[in-house]
């Protein structure tokens, strides 16, 4: 028996795989102050759902998978360890300056923004590497001691260590580390080179200040998981899922917490890349995760999940960049509770405001007042008001549409019906562009992936979202609405090692190449072995981060060799590069010569005989409506049929107008639409036109 | 002229269609971004991508440098229809004449012309991109002495025709590379603007036959007026009156001896909602490169004015209806009459045209315009070129270690990096490394200088001071500095930012000042030291927050004296607030 638990922003998502391979999904209340609770919360819904214990449910765990927003919130909230950050001699504001760049141009209400660490933690190191790694001038312990007395005087709580060119000489870095091993023994430090080893001073000194100022907290909230788990009777592997979309020991990701940044959102496209395979046979998609707030795009790219260095905790150029490599996952403000609004011009908008949790949309009646999508979808008849969270919550329709007559319909004169439409299409395409612009990013033609959606409210508008986009197939997985902690029980242990070495195609050195690779290799080996009673199969990936000359941006080729035996093989590496910037990019330059900056090797366990993922077949418990009004563009009012989406068989189809809902979601399928159900559960959409 | 008050027609096509045409332009400039070859384009962000209607009416612009983009995309196209009235589907014409709408001739542009199925021009799309290189006389883009284009020395392309059917047409190209000085370089940013702007044509072409072309001229138009609705509603908000405001550039080579000063009137008529500047009131053209472009001139004009207006009104040709720009035929900052030179258009005195509009709004009352932000290019944004150690390969590249400038706002203290005022701060600021790597310099520091900061209760940006130098080769390194004399300004009582500086340190340790404008050798081991310039601040520095005072002394942007001096803010030795004698101080004044 295997356990997936994600805390989100409200829910604490459990799915339990059984000995059989079916699926188990509970949900419990997130409590932010204590999270752990939420997850024994879950874990107790489980085990009454099972007619058993937690000790005796989670007994039989061979794993438990945990996915967590805790770290990014405690950067978010500011909930940090008092970090100094060691900074070359003459170079203090590295975290100052970022990168350059700014959005908005014409708007000047918004300040230049903080750095990271303060500049008064900021401590320069002596010495200095040049970019060759020999040294320009030495280090001096005496400067560097009197530094740490500082650090000292001022109680700093953790220490981030990024020198220039310590990824290719890391010399005086680990004398740092020396230095605080004996002067601030109790203060844990991070080095730069050994945690993010990546070319540009910016990302490797804020993923290290990052990693640095979780330490202390995330290593009691990992020592406190894994220890309230084992009281409960678990006896398996406590794993943690990381940014990268893999798995880690919750002990080994305790020293390197910026692995848990966007724990969580990650385990998306691993789901959404085993649905659109088993059901569709495609391995290319998009993965749409709805939730409240925001809508998060990830995707799957012949089969991998593509990844980026460039991850903003906060707005880019305002927040911070983590430097660390990450699954490429896009956010916009757009969900559930996204406020429609009509402008001084009469433009309406929609979103980014929210109306959050609380108050929430107007028909919670908790006193919102600003209409949402989730009130312009019960006006339209999308969800069943008497049915929401499978009768949880009873939705007030009268108040949705007093809302959206006040605040939109009437400023755009128009009928209140015709104004939820309208909030429903803005919404659908402030989705669209979002997606648009990380499919552009990462190649990805929209018309030839399948669209998975996923979270509660993904299939309000999902068949729009497809239309625009040329989706051939819309994918509404029965674990939808738990994407993530679904994704968490597909997902391999995983490590990568990284290394940056510059070396072009046009002068080719084998020898280097060759002996970094063998390095890499060898770690992953390493990694393996140590996995080895766990483990069913593996296998090591090979990538490089590579440009043409004068280019700055590097893009990430997989490679399908491992070793360069002559002019062939570096070939083809260039064609390999050629054909990533031509998907990327649509133009390549098949004459030019390649640099790579940056070499992986990515260890790759997998835990497991693949899952099924499907839900265990439960009763539809009651009467159940057949059919209510539903307002469709184009059409006005339809008498649209409703069907529960657990009583569907395998290879039943519903042609839309349709509305297919369970306790969790609601499908709304617009005329012209029609979704078969496929073994897996999930519904496959046409979604017509 | 649209009828004021009226409601648009359907407020929901609009947000669509704004969304659609905006991420059109975006994803052009993603595309730009990612795969342009040269530092200049990938790294300060010096390009642009726009979609201008049949009637050439700029219709969407990506986030692009607004000195690119206001005005500019319309002339060109203008030009491209009027010298070939036989526009086909699958032509491109490169553009980089100043004389015919392009902003400076290193913007090299590419148009492409939407034909649609039955062969009518529905749209035009822009991709520009500042070169590393475009012929000029010298390894410089910025040719700030120039007697005129011939001493400049650039190709000029007034809408040429490079492809037709989609295919280069290969004597243009081998032309550039003959005269290119990184042809290489130059070939991958064409190829980049091509890649950008057919990718503009091809997602045109999908909406156009997905939502039918009439109509999406309609909701074009319909966008427009709603966009000069939001520009009404923005400028009946502000204060009726006159001001003017004049920034004077320093001194140059080709330049009168104290500098050229610039003067923009500005008429804020709330009743009529109507903003004119008035550059006409100015020097004539001269014999240097610092001339403005008519593009230039008008969109530096436009600057100023949306930089003091709520900053989510559209920026395309319906806002730009309730705009008047006069400009003069033979000004410095007008009209130029080939051939005069506009090598420097993009920055020099469009800055100085962008900080007196927008330091003339801030005369109009508390809360609106602008300080002065700071001047460039320091020689950290400076051009480096010289041949590699080893190979003996040239190399020309521009870097960007470090240039900030910002302006105090009224309710926020200034964007430190925002480079100079037609930036906006888009530009990168490069990674020591990654410069290191590219070219054999090395950047031996590179920090913020206390106590430079335009006061004020915003204060505008610190300068940032830079030190480096060739490694293994000596290079030649090209910068023109304005701002060492004419400093940024502060409004509304603020104070003017630290002027800007450099200087160059010889082996054995000598520090030689440098001119404000020159290409400089500088031999191996030798080093260059930048002071780029502060911004101005807004308001009086007796009005900031002593909090924040406090904040910036313990975050060690100002120094306990200059809060005491300056902002009248009294800090006792445990570093706190010394309220009795903050409060004597600044009743004192």
């Amino acid at each position: 028996m295997r356990f997936g638990v994600d805390t989100g922003g409200t829910f604490t998502d459990l799915i339990v795989e059984d000995d059989g391979g079916e699926l188990h999904m509970f949900k419990a209340a997130t409590t932010p102050a204590d999270p752990i609770r939420g997850v024994l919360d879950a874990l107790k819904v489980a085990a009454d759902g099972f007619g058993v214990t937690v000790k005796d449910l989670l007994g039989r765990s061979e794993s438990f998978i945990y996915g967590t927003t805790h770290a990014i919130n405690a950067i978010i909230t500011g909930n940090v360890a008092k970090t100094a950050f060691v900074t070359t001699v003459g170079h203090p504001d590295v975290l100052t300056l970022r990168e350059g760049g700014r959005t908005d141009p014409f708007d000047f209400t918004v300040p230049y923004p903080e750095p990271y660490v303060p500049r008064s933690l900021t401590f320069e190191a002596p010495g200095r590497i040049r970019a060759d790694g020999s040294v320009q001038t030495p280090f001096d312990d005496a400067a560097m001691v009197a530094a740490i007395e500082a650090m000292k005087h001022k109680k700093v709580e953790a220490v981030a260590v990024c020198l220039l060119w310590s990824i290719v000489n890391p010399e005086h870095e680990l004398r740092v580390g020396e230095l605080l091993d004996r002067r601030l023994p109790n203060v844990p430090y991070t080095l730069s080179h050994r945690l993010n080893p990546t070319l540009r001073e910016y990302r490797r000194a804020s993923s290290s200040c990052i990693d640095a100022s979780l330490k202390p907290m995330m290593a009691a909230y990992m020592e406190r998981l894994t220890r309230d788990l084992r009281d409960n009777g678990l006896t398996g592997r406590a794993l943690v899922v990381t940014s990268q979309g893999g798995v880690m020991d919750a002990a080994e990701v305790a020293l390197k917490p910026i692995h848990l940044l966007n724990s969580g959102p990650s385990m998306a496209p691993i789901s959404g890349r085993y649905f659109a395979e088993i059901d569709e046979g495609s391995d290319t998609a998009i993965i749409a995760d709805t939730g409240g707030t925001t809508y998060d795009i990830s995707l799957v790219s012949r089969g991998r999940i593509p990844w980026t260095r460039e991850t903003w905790i906060g707005q880019p150029f305002r927040g911070h960049m983590t430097g660390f490599a990450s699954v490429d996952v896009k956010s916009v403000g757009a969900g559930g509770g996204s406020i429609a609004w009509v402008d001084d011009g009469g433009m309406l908008h929609v979103g980014p405001k929210s109306a959050g949790a609380v108050p929430g949309p107007v028909c919670y009646g908790k006193g919102g007042t600003l209409p949402t999508v989730t009130d312009a979808a019960v006006v339209l008849g999308y969800i069943d008001p008497a049915f929401f969270l499978g009768g949880a919550i009873t939705l007030d329709t009268d108040k949705a549409r007093a809302a959206i007559e006040a605040h939109v319909a009437e400023p755009l004169g128009r009928s209140v019906e015709e104004a939820a439409l309208a909030i429903i299409e803005v919404v659908t395409e402030n989705m669209v562009q979002a997606i648009v612009d990380i499919t552009v990013n990462q190649g990805i033609d929209p018309s030839r992936a399948v669209l998975v959606g996923g979270g509660g409210a993904a299939g309000i508008n999902s068949v729009l979202i497809a239309r625009r986009l040329d989706s051939p197939r819309l994918l509404i997985p029965e674990v939808g609405a738990a994407l993530s902690a679904a994704g968490a029980l597909m997902s391999d242990l995983t490590q990568s090692f990284h290394a940056t070495r510059f070396c072009e195609t046009r002068n080719f050195d084998f020898a280097a190449a060759n002996d970094l690779l063998d390095k890499l290799k060898a770690q992953c080996r390493v990694f393996i072995a140590e996995q080895a009673a766990s483990v069913v199969s593996s296998a090591i990936q090979i990538s490089i981060e590579a440009r043409y000359p004068e280019q700055v941006w590097e893009i990430n080729v997989p490679l399908s060799l491992d070793h360069f035996a002559g002019p062939e093989d570096v070939a083809a590496l260039e064609r390999a590069f050629h054909q990533a910037h031509e998907e990327i990019f649509a133009i390549s330059d098949a004459a030019s010569s390649v640099e790579i900056v940056g070499w992986s090797a990515a260890a790759i366990c997998r835990l497991h005989d693949q899952t099924t993922g499907t839900l265990a077949a439960t009763a539809v418990d009651g009467p159940h409506e057949r059919e209510r009004q539903a307002y469709f563009p184009g059409y006005g009012h339809l008498v649209t049929q409703v069907r529960r989406f657990e009583a569907m068989k395998p290879g039943e189809t519903v042609e839309g107008p349709a509305i297919i809902e369970s306790a969790v979601t609601s499908v709304v399928l617009h005329p012209g639409s029609s979704a078969v159900r496929r073994p897996s559960g999930s519904l496959s959409i046409s979604p017509g036109a | 002229m649209q009828e004021i008050g009226k409601k648009p027609a359907d407020g929901v096509r609009l947000a669509l269609l704004n969304n659609r045409l905006q991420g059109v332009a975006r994803k052009m400039a993603n595309t730009l971004l990612r795969t342009g070859r040269s530092g200049v384009l990938n790294i300060a962000r010096d390009f642009s991508c726009a979609i201008v209607t049949a009637n050439c009416e700029l219709a969407a612009t990506a986030e692009s440098l607004p000195i690119h983009v206001l005005s500019g995309p319309d002339l060109m196209a203008r030009a491209m229809k009027t010298f070939h009235p036989d526009l086909k589907r699958g032509d491109a014409f490169l553009h980089n004449s100043p004389y015919h709408g392009c902003s400076h001739p290193a913007d090299h542009t590419l148009l492409v012309p939407v034909i649609d199925g039955q062969g009518v021009h529905r749209f035009t799309v822009v991709a520009k991109a500042h070169q590393a290189d475009c012929g000029n006389s010298q390894p410089t883009t910025y040719m700030g002495a120039a007697r005129d284009v011939y001493e400049e020395g650039a190709l000029i392309f007034p809408a040429v025709r490079v492809q037709s059917n989609y295919r280069d047409n290969d004597d243009i190209i081998r032309m550039c590379r003959m005269r290119i000085r990184v042809p290489d370089q130059w070939w991958g940013d064409y190829l980049a603007m091509s890649g950008a702007a057919r990718i503009g044509e091809r997602e045109l072409l999908a909406l156009g036959e997905e939502i039918g072309w009439d109509s999406l001229e309609a909701h074009t138009r319909e966008f427009f007026d709603y966009s000069e609705q939001r520009m009404i509603s923005a400028i009946r908000k502000m204060p009726a009156g006159r001001t003017s405001h004049s920034s004077r550039h320093d001194p140059f080579p080709g330049t009168p001896p104290d500098g050229i000063e610039v003067t923009a009137r500005v008429h804020v008529d709330p009743e009529a909602a109507v903003i004119e500047v008035d550059l006409r009131d100015n020097p004539d053209c001269l014999p240097c490169g610092l001339n403005l472009s008519e593009a230039c001139a008008r969109t530096s004009a436009m600057i100023g004015v949306f930089n003091s207006l709520d900053p989510t009104v559209p920026k395309n040709a319906g806002a730009f209806r309730r705009l008047r720009i006069h400009l003069r035929e033979g000004c410095i900052v007008g009209i130029p009459r080939h051939p005069t030179s506009c090598s420097v258009a993009t920055t020099n005195l469009a800055d100085r045209v962008a900080n007196s509009v927008q330091a003339a709004m801030a005369d109009l009352g508390d809360g609106l315009g602008l300080a002065e932000c700071g001047a460039v290019i320091p020689p950290a944004v400076g051009v480096i070129s010289g041949k590699l150690p080893g190979s003996g390969a040239p190399f020309v590249n521009q870097v960007f270690l470090g240039c900030t400038g910002g302006a105090g706002a009224p309710a926020a203290d200034a964007w430190q990096t925002i480079c100079h005022v037609g930036n906006a701060g888009l530009c990168f600021q490069d990674s020591v490394e990654l410069d290191e790597l590219r070219q054999p310099i090395m950047v031996y520091e590179r920090r913020f200088v206390p106590d430079t900061e335009g006061a004020g209760r915003s204060r505008g940006a610190h300068s940032i001071f830079v030190e480096f130098g060739p490694v293994g080769c000596d290079v030649e390194i090209g910068y023109g500095s304005d701002g060492a004399i004419n400093a940024a300004k502060g409004v509304r009582g603020g104070l003017s930012g630290a002027a800007g500086r450099q200087s160059k340190v010889s082996r054995n340790g000598q520090v030689e000042a440098l001119p404000g404008c020159a290409l400089v050798a500088v031999l191996d081991g030798e080093r260059i030291r930048s002071h780029s310039c502060g911004g101005g601040g807004y308001g009086s520095p007796l009005e900031r927050d002593p909090n924040a005072v406090l904040r910036d002394v313990a975050e060690g942007w100002i120094s306990p004296a200059r809060a005491e001096d300056v902002y009248k803010v009294c800090i006792d030795e445990s570093g706190a607030f010394d309220t009795e004698r903050t409060a004597a101080r600044r009743k004192g004044m």
